[in-house]
């Protein structure tokens, strides 16, 4: 009989080769589909971290408390290339996020779809292009 | 000088009037045999101790599959027409932002397509699959053995899948990445991977979970069997402009597509042009698999930098995960 810990150990190597998952972890997991949440809010930081980039906002409560959010987006190497940058999403912005709340019941959501209150898409444009070509210089 | 006697010995007396002829077209002939992929070969570049030089950042997205879609059972290859028109459907397909219709899947599919960086080219092989061998483009069959075990430890994750940490996959708790390797493969982002060299070592850094493997060209043997680790031990040597790498060790902890301990894989890494590299890797496994597999990735040199991903800096999904689970047991309790 194989211990609980070579099991768990034998288990998780066999998921790190499972079929092609799209973000670092499942979202199924940590986000609960019951719980669909729009919230709208004031943005106080952008978190530019691994595995997934964090937008962290405040939002208003009818009784004029402010309640802050968590609102997970994906890996920022990719939102580097396709041409966000820092000066992107300054604090301040109002946005509009569409998404699920967390199992725990927390005050975090995934980031579905995040727009401005015109309606316009936070982040704009399709799949990234890859990395670009080399310019011709050394890249060594 | 040789040249010369060699080529008196061959030349016929009474012709000699004739030997800066022949000797033209003797050179003529040496020019033609050169020609050919060796001549290509020696124009690539060299390091300065004379090794085929396979340094710089190299990207390895790209969209065609590593198993060959049923949908194209039978074709291995692409026309130059047919792979346009295969990109720009994969184009379309993967660029609509929509929402699920089925909330489950909808939280699944975590977030738009602005944050994936996968690239939009299919191979520049043109093949439908990333494995070239079997012919069919398709990972070989599982042993019985294999597939008893695969079926063991899924069925032992879903049971326990927010037990704790070790319940979860090694990406999740960001020790491997399933595309990082060895082999190396390509995946959703960070598609990208520096190699560097000195006379004895080579180093691929990837940019996934930012691992940097350091591979011996010295001939020295593997560690001894008793020694595994993550991502194996990988010792390198040079087949005439190929560097061959051959992997072993790999830990009981990780299995790559269903392999086990025994797996040795092979990778090959030839500099095909200034700008592209071919990658091919051979998996062979005779425990966990009933025949070896071959894939093979045309590789594009691409521009830095290499970002670092610090995988574990931000990784709150992790007790958001158990802390949801426990959550969970306490509602269930009431």
């Amino acid at each position: 009989m194989r211990s609980y810990l070579a099991m768990a150990i034998a288990a998780a190597g066999l998921l790190v080769s499972a079929a092609p998952v799209w973000a670092h972890h499942a979202f199924a997991a940590e986000f609960d589909s019951s719980k669909p949440i729009k919230l709208e809010g004031t943005v106080t930081k952008m978190e530019w971290i691994n595995p997934h980039a964090w937008i962290h906002i405040d939002v208003k409560n009818p009784d004029g408390t402010v309640t802050s959010w968590m609102v997970e987006g994906g890996s920022p190497n990719t939102l580097l290339r396709n041409g966000f940058t820092k000066a992107s999403l300054p604090p301040g912005t109002e946005i509009v996020v569409d998404g699920y709340q967390s199992k725990d019941e927390s005050n975090k959501m995934n980031g579905r779809d995040i727009t401005f209150p015109d309606g316009r898409k936070l982040f704009v444009g399709s799949a990234g292009q890859g990395s670009p070509p080399p310019d011709g210089k050394s890249d060594k | 000088m040789r040249w010369r006697i060699f080529w008196r010995a061959l030349a016929p007396p009474k012709k000699r009037n004739n030997m800066m002829l022949r000797k033209t077209a003797l050179a003529a002939c040496v020019l033609i045999a050169l020609s050919g992929p060796n001549m290509r070969a020696q124009n690539l570049p060299r390091t300065a101790d004379g090794q085929p030089d396979l340094q710089g950042i190299w990207s390895n997205a790209t969209i065609t599959p590593l198993e060959r879609p049923a949908d194209l059972a039978g074709k291995p290859t692409f026309t130059p027409e047919e792979a346009a028109a295969y990109e720009k459907q994969v184009a379309e397909r993967s660029n609509v932002d929509h929402r699920s219709a089925n909330a489950e899947a909808d939280v699944a599919s975590a977030y738009n397509q602005f944050w994936y960086d996968r690239g939009t080219k299919a191979v520049g092989t043109r093949r439908t699959s990333l494995i070239v061998d079997p012919p069919d483009g398709r990972i070989p069959a599982l042993t019985p053995d294999a597939q008893k075990r695969v079926q063991d430890t899924r069925a032992w994750m879903q049971e326990h899948a927010t037990d704790g940490p070790e319940g979860r996959s090694l990406g999740e708790r960001c020790i491997l990445w399933a595309t990082a390797g060895p082999p190396m493969m390509p995946g959703p982002y960070n598609n990208n991977f520096q190699i560097l060299q000195s006379h004895d070592r080579v180093v691929i850094l990837n940019e996934m979970i930012h691992n940097a493997r350091i591979i011996p060209l010295d001939g020295s043997p593997h560690v001894a069997s008793n020694i595994r680790q993550w991502m194996g031990d990988s010792r390198g040597h040079w087949d005439g402009n190929t560097l061959v790498v051959d992997t072993t060790n790999f830990s009981d902890e990780y299995s790559f597509r269903g392999s086990d301990r025994n797996l040795h894989l092979t990778e090959r890494f030839t500099r095909t042009s200034p700008d592209t590299l071919l990658y091919q890797f051979t998996v062979d496994d005779p425990t966990a698999f009933t025949k070896p597999w071959t894939a093979q990735i045309a590789v594009t040199r691409t521009k830095g930098p290499i970002f670092e991903y610090a995988c574990h800096e931000g990784n709150y999904a992790m007790t958001d995960i158990l802390a949801g689970a426990r959550a969970a047991e306490k509602k269930a309790a009431k």
